[in-house]
C-alpha cells in the first residue's frame, strides 16, 4: 500500500516538475530561470521519493480514504453543489445542500436539519446580502417569476 | 390557465413597455474596480460611489478584482450584462497600456465609455542632494550619465514606465527601470536610497517634497502642476506632445443602452464637481476632468495609439 | 504622556467604545469562520463607515483586525481548520491539545497570547514606532530577499517525519507562487491562456480549500448524527496551574519581539510572524520533539506572534505613509477620505485621531481577554454541538461564500475544491500542507526581491551579501538552519 502510493506520488510530482520546467523554457530571461529551477528541483525530489519507495522493503498498510462510502458521498455532493451555485443561485443551492448532505450521510431528523438550515441561511443572508450588500449568484427561481427582483 | 396567460401577458407587456430609463436604477449596482482595496483607484472610486449612491438613490456594491495590472478585472467585467447594473471604475492603464504588453481578451470596443472623472500627472523625484533641480538640468544629468541612474516605477509596461520612457526616448536617455508593486513600495525604496529616482503618483511623494527631503524636477503633464511648484511641465521642456496622464473613468460593458449612458454620465459629472469631491481630489493632487460618452472613447483611442508607438520602440 | 491621556479620553466616549466592543466580537467571529478573513471584512465594512466619525470607523478596523487574529485560533484548535492564514501554525499544537481533551486550555492560552501580543505591539506602535519606522527604510530588495529566505528556513519545523516530502511541498508552493503576470518582466507564467490566472492564485482561496476541505471530509466520514453534549464540550474555565504562566513568559516575549519586528517591515506580513515565532519557540525549547504533539508553548508562540504583528504593521503606514499590508492601506485610504494626507506629518495634522487609533489598537487587544475568553469562545463552541453531519454542509457553505466574495467569480470555487481534494490525499500520504502555503507567501517575495536587487546592482550578485544588514540576515538564516541540527547532534552525543 504505502510503497505503491509513494511511487505514484513521486512520479506525479516529478511529472509536474518536468512539465513546469519545460513550460518555463518559453519564458523570457530571468522570469523563466526561476520556475525552471523550481520545476527541476521538484522533479528531483519526486524522483527521490519514487526511488526510495521502490528500494524500501517496508510496505505498511496506509488507507487513502478511511471511510470510502461517506467520503465519496460528501465529495460528490460538494462538487455538485459548486456546480449548481451559479446556475440555480446561491441560496437555493445552499439550502438544498443543507438538506441533501445530512440525509445522504444518514441523518433522518428532517425537521431538525430544516430548522438549522433556515436559521443558518438567514444568518448568511443578513451578513452578506443585507449588511455587506455583496452580490452572490442570483436565484434562478426569481427570474422564473418575471423580470423583476 | 387563463389567469396564467394574463399574468404572462402582463409581465411581457410590462417588460416591453417600460423604458429602461424610467425605472433605472431599480436595484443595487455593482462597481468592479480592477485593483486591490486601499489603492488610489480604489479610494477615488469608493469616495465617488458614496456620492453616486445619494444621487441615484440606490446602493453600490464594490468588487475589487486585482491582478495583472488591471487586466484580470477588465476581462472579468467584460463578461457582465449591459443592463446598467454592472459598472467599471478604472484608471487608464488597464485599457490603454496593459494591452500593449499582455495578450488580453478585451479591446477598447469591449466597453461602453460613460465618463472620465479625474486626472493627475505622474512625477519623477530625486533626493534633495541630487545634482540637478530644474527639469532641464535633471534631463541633462540623466543624458550625460547613461545607465547610471535607477528609477522606480509601478511595474514593467505600466503607464508610469511608459510615461517616463516617452520622455527619455525623446531625449536619448538611458536610465535603469526598477519595477515595484506600487507607488508605496517605490517610495519606500526611494526614501531608503535603494533607487535614485522616484517615479509614481504625486500624492504619495508630496509630503516628502513639502518637508524638503525630496525635490521633483518634472511632471508628465504638459502643464505645470500647482501642488509641485518646482516641477516643470513638459510644455516648458519642449516635450508637450509627450504628455502621459493618470486618469480615471467609469465605463459599462459593450452595448450599454444610450439613455443609461447619458443618465449616468450626467450624474457622474454632478458628483465629480461636488465641492466635497473636488476637495478630496485636491488632497490627492488630482483635478476633476469629465469627458463623456463618445468623446471619452476618442480619448481612449488616441492614447492607445500613442502608447502603442512607445512600447514598440521599447521592444515590450 | 499628556497627549495619550487626551486620546484615551476621546476613545473612551460612547461611540468608539461601542464600536470597539462590537468590532472585536465581530472580528473573533470573522476570524473563526473559515473563508471569512479580516482583510475582506475590513475592505467591505470600512466604506460603510465613511460617513461616520473617523474614530468610530477606526475603532472598527482595530477591533476586527485584532479580534480576527485571535478568532482564527478557535477553529484551528477545535477543528484543525485555520480561520486565517496566520493561524496555520496554531493548528500544529492546538489541535493535538484539543484531541487529548485540552481544548479549553488551548483556547485560553491562545486568548492570553493573542491579547498579550496585541498589547505589546500597540505599545511599540505608541512608543518606539516612529523611530523604528526610519530604520525599516534601510531594508532594500537585497534585505527583503534574505527575510524571505529566513522565513523559508522555518519550513524545517513543519516538514514532519519526512523531510523530502516536506521540501517537495515547499517547492510546489513556490511554483504555485509564480503563477500569473511576472511584475518584473510582464511575462505571463503558467496561465494556460486563462485571464483569471493572470493575477495568480489567490492565497485565501487555496488556503480555504487546502486546509478546510480535508477536515470537513473527515467530519463527513465520521458521520456523527448526534453532536456533543454540553458536558462533552469541556469548555469550562480551566485555571492556569501555578508556574504555568511563568513558563510561557519567555515564549510571549520572544514571539512579541518577532511579531513586532516582522510587522514593522512593509510587505513582510503577519502570516510569517506566526511561523517564525513558532520556529523560534521550538528552537529554544529543551524538548523540540514535543512540538507538533500538543505543546502549549507552540500555541502561545503562534498566537502571540500573529497578534504582535498587527499594530506594528501600522507603524510604517502612520509614520511614513507607506502601507505595509492591505489593512494598513485601507486605514490610509479611510484617513484620506476623511481629508488627511498620509505621510510623515500625519501625526501633527491630527494627533487626536492618529493617537486615538493607536489607543484603539491597544484597547481592542485588552478586550480580547474579556471577549475572546468568555463570550466569543463559548458562543462559537456551541456551533460544535450540532451533529457533525449538519456541520459539514454549514462549513462548506461558509467556505464557498467566503471564497466567492473575494473576486466574485465562480472559477475560484473550483480552485478551492481542487485544492481541497489535493490536500486530502496529500495529507494521507504524509505530505505536509503548511510548506505549500509558506511557499506561496514567500516565493513571490524572494523572487521579486532578488531580481530587483540584481537589477539595481546591474547583475552583481555579491551585493546580496556585502551590505551590512543583508550580510547579518544571511548569517542569521544559516544559524537558524544549523542550530536545530547542532542541538540534535549534541543531544545524541549526550545520550550515548
Amino acid at each position: 500500500m504505502e510503497k505503491r502510493q509513494d511511487i505514484v506520488l513521486g512520479l506525479l510530482f516529478a511529472g509536474l516538475g518536468i512539465a513546469a520546467a519545460v513550460m518555463a523554457t518559453d519564458y523570457t530571461g530571468a522570469s523563466g530561470t526561476y520556475p525552471k529551477v523550481l520545476g527541476l528541483i521538484l522533479a528531483l525530489l519526486g524522483g527521490a521519493v519514487t526511488v526510495r519507495a521502490v528500494r524500501s522493503g517496508r510496505n505498511e498498510a496506509r488507507e487513502l480514504i478511511d471511510v470510502p462510502a461517506q467520503m465519496i458521498t460528501a465529495a460528490v455532493i460538494a462538487t455538485i453543489y459548486v456546480a449548481l451555485v451559479v446556475p440555480i443561485g446561491f441560496y437555493t443551492a445552499s439550502l438544498l445542500l443543507m438538506l441533501a448532505l445530512p440525509v445522504a450521510l444518514g441523518f433522518r431528523q428532517l425537521l431538525y436539519a430544516l430548522t438549522v438550515a433556515l436559521v443558518f441561511m438567514a444568518l448568511i443572508y443578513l451578513v452578506f446580502s443585507v449588511l455587506l450588500e455583496k452580490p452572490l449568484p442570483r436565484e434562478a427561481f426569481l427570474s422564473f417569476f418575471g423580470s423583476g427582483g | 390557465m387563463k389567469i396564467n396567460t394574463i399574468l404572462l401577458g402582463l409581465t411581457a407587456t410590462a417588460a416591453l413597455a417600460a423604458p429602461a430609463l424610467a425605472e433605472y436604477p431599480e436595484r443595487a449596482i455593482e462597481l468592479t474596480i480592477p485593483a486591490g482595496a486601499g489603492g488610489g483607484t480604489d479610494t477615488s472610486a469608493r469616495k465617488l460611489a458614496i456620492l453616486l449612491e445619494e444621487k441615484l438613490g440606490t446602493s453600490i456594491a464594490i468588487l475589487n478584482v486585482g491582478g495583472g495590472g488591471g487586466s484580470v478585472g477588465a476581462s472579468q467585467f467584460m463578461q457582465t450584462k449591459p443592463d446598467g447594473y454592472s459598472l467599471f471604475a478604472t484608471w487608464n492603464s488597464p485599457l490603454t497600456t496593459v494591452p500593449q504588453v499582455q495578450n488580453v481578451a478585451y479591446s477598447l470596443d469591449s466597453f461602453t465609455p460613460i465618463a472620465s472623472t479625474s486626472e493627475t500627472a505622474y512625477t519623477l523625484c530625486v533626493n534633495a542632494d541630487f545634482p540637478a533641480t530644474t527639469g532641464e538640468e535633471f534631463l541633462a544629468e540623466l543624458a550625460a550619465n547613461p545607465g547610471a541612474y535607477t528609477y522606480g516605477n509601478d511595474g514593467i509596461g505600466g503607464t508610469m514606465q511608459l510615461a517616463a520612457e516617452r520622455i527619455f526616448q525623446a531625449k536619448g536617455i538611458d536610465a535603469v527601470a526598477i519595477p515595484f508593486g506600487g507607488a508605496g513600495e517605490t517610495l519606500q525604496n526611494f526614501l531608503g536610497g535603494h533607487v535614485d529616482i522616484y517615479g509614481g503618483s504625486i500624492s504619495t511623494v508630496l509630503p516628502y517634497v513639502e518637508n524638503g527631503e525630496a525635490k521633483c524636477p518634472l511632471v508628465t503633464s504638459a502643464a505645470d502642476v500647482p501642488a509641485l511648484p518646482g516641477a516643470a511641465g513638459l510644455e516648458t521642456l519642449g516635450l508637450g506632445d509627450k504628455e502621459t496622464l493618470l486618469w480615471r473613468a467609469i465605463l459599462g460593458p459593450k452595448g450599454l443602452d444610450e439613455a443609461i449612458v447619458d443618465k449616468l454620465a450626467n450624474v457622474i459629472e454632478e458628483a465629480v464637481n461636488d465641492p466635497s469631491y473636488v476637495e478630496f481630489l485636491a488632497t490627492k493632487g488630482e483635478v476633476p476632468n469629465v469627458v463623456k460618452g463618445e468623446d471619452l472613447g476618442a480619448r481612449l483611442q488616441t492614447e492607445y495609439d500613442a502608447l502603442a508607438e512607445v512600447s514598440k520602440n521599447l521592444g515590450l | 504622556m499628556d497627549f495619550y491621556t487626551n486620546a484615551l479620553a476621546q476613545v473612551l466616549s460612547f461611540g468608539p467604545l461601542l464600536a470597539m466592543i462590537g468590532a472585536t466580537l465581530l472580528g473573533v467571529f470573522i476570524g473563526a469562520l473559515p473563508g471569512l478573513n479580516p482583510v475582506m471584512a475590513i475592505a467591505l465594512l470600512l466604506p460603510l463607515t465613511y460617513s461616520m466619525d473617523p474614530l468610530v470607523a477606526l475603532a472598527m478596523v482595530a477591533g476586527i483586525y485584532n479580534g480576527s487574529m485571535y478568532g482564527g485560533a478557535i477553529p484551528a484548535i477545535l477543528l484543525r481548520i485555520p480561520g486565517t492564514p496566520a493561524s496555520i501554525a496554531t493548528t500544529f499544537d492546538g489541535f493535538p491539545m484539543a484531541d487529548r481533551g485540552e481544548a479549553a486550555k488551548a483556547l485560553k492560552i491562545a486568548c492570553w497570547s493573542s491579547a498579550l501580543g496585541g498589547i505589546a505591539s500597540a505599545v511599540a506602535l505608541m512608543t518606539v514606532g516612529p523611530l523604528l519606522a526610519r530604520v525599516t527604510l534601510f531594508f532594500g530588495p537585497a534585505e527583503y530577499f534574505w527575510i524571505a529566505i529566513f522565513g523559508m528556513a522555518s519550513v524545517g519545523v513543519m516538514v514532519g517525519s519526512d523531510p523530502i516530502k516536506g521540501i517537495m511541498a515547499a517547492m510546489l508552493g513556490l511554483l504555485i507562487g509564480t503563477v500569473g503576470i511576472d511584475n518584473l518582466s510582464g511575462q505571463a507564467r503558467f496561465t494556460f491562456g486563462q485571464t483569471w490566472l493572470l493575477g495568480g492564485l489567490d492565497l485565501i482561496v487555496v488556503l480555504v480549500g487546502l486546509y478546510a476541505l480535508p477536515p470537513v471530509l473527515q467530519l463527513a466520514e465520521k458521520a456523527d448524527l448526534k453532536g456533543l453534549t454540553a458536558a462533552q464540550l469541556k469548555l469550562t474555565n480551566v485555571p492556569f496551574k501555578p508556574g504555568e504562566v511563568r513558563g510561557l513568559i519567555p515564549t510571549w516575549l520572544r514571539a512579541s519581539g518577532i511579531g513586532i519586528g516582522v510587522g514593522i517591515l512593509p510587505g513582510a506580513g503577519g502570516n510569517i510572524a506566526a511561523f517564525l515565532s513558532y520556529n523560534a519557540a521550538k528552537n529554544a525549547s529543551d524538548d523540540p520533539s514535543s512540538f507538533g504533539k500538543g505543546n502549549p508553548q507552540g500555541v502561545a508562540a503562534a498566537e502571540c506572534g500573529n497578534n504582535a504583528d498587527n499594530a506594528a504593521s501600522m507603524i510604517p503606514a502612520l509614520s511614513l505613509g507607506i502601507p505595509g499590508n492591505v489593512v494598513a492601506a485601507l486605514v490610509l485610504s479611510a484617513l484620506t477620505i476623511h481629508g488627511l494626507q498620509p505621510g510623515p506629518q500625519l501625526f501633527h495634522q491630527n494627533p487626536l485621531l492618529v493617537g486615538g487609533f493607536m489607543m484603539e489598537m491597544l484597547l481592542t487587544s485588552v478586550l480580547i481577554f474579556a471577549l475572546g475568553g468568555a463570550v466569543a469562545t463559548r458562543i462559537f463552541a456551541q456551533f460544535q454541538r450540532l451533529p457533525g453531519v449538519l456541520l459539514v454542509p454549514s462549513i462548506l457553505i461558509l467556505m464557498c461564500v467566503g471564497v466567492y466574495v473575494i473576486n466574485g467569480r465562480p472559477v475560484d470555487l473550483w480552485v478551492m475544491l481542487a485544492a481541497g481534494f489535493a490536500g486530502y490525499f496529500l495529507e494521507k500520504v504524509n505530505v505536509p500542507l503548511a510548506p505549500i502555503i509558506l511557499g506561496m507567501i514567500l516565493g513571490p517575495m524572494a523572487e521579486q526581491s532578488v531580481r530587483r536587487a540584481l537589477l539595481i546592482s546591474r547583475g552583481d550578485a555579491s551585493e546580496l551579501l556585502t551590505r551590512p544588514i543583508s550580510a547579518g540576515l544571511a548569517i542569521a538564516t544559516v544559524l537558524v538552519i544549523a542550530w536545530p541540527i547542532a542541538k540534535a547532534m549534541r543531544r545524541r552525543r549526550a545520550a550515548r
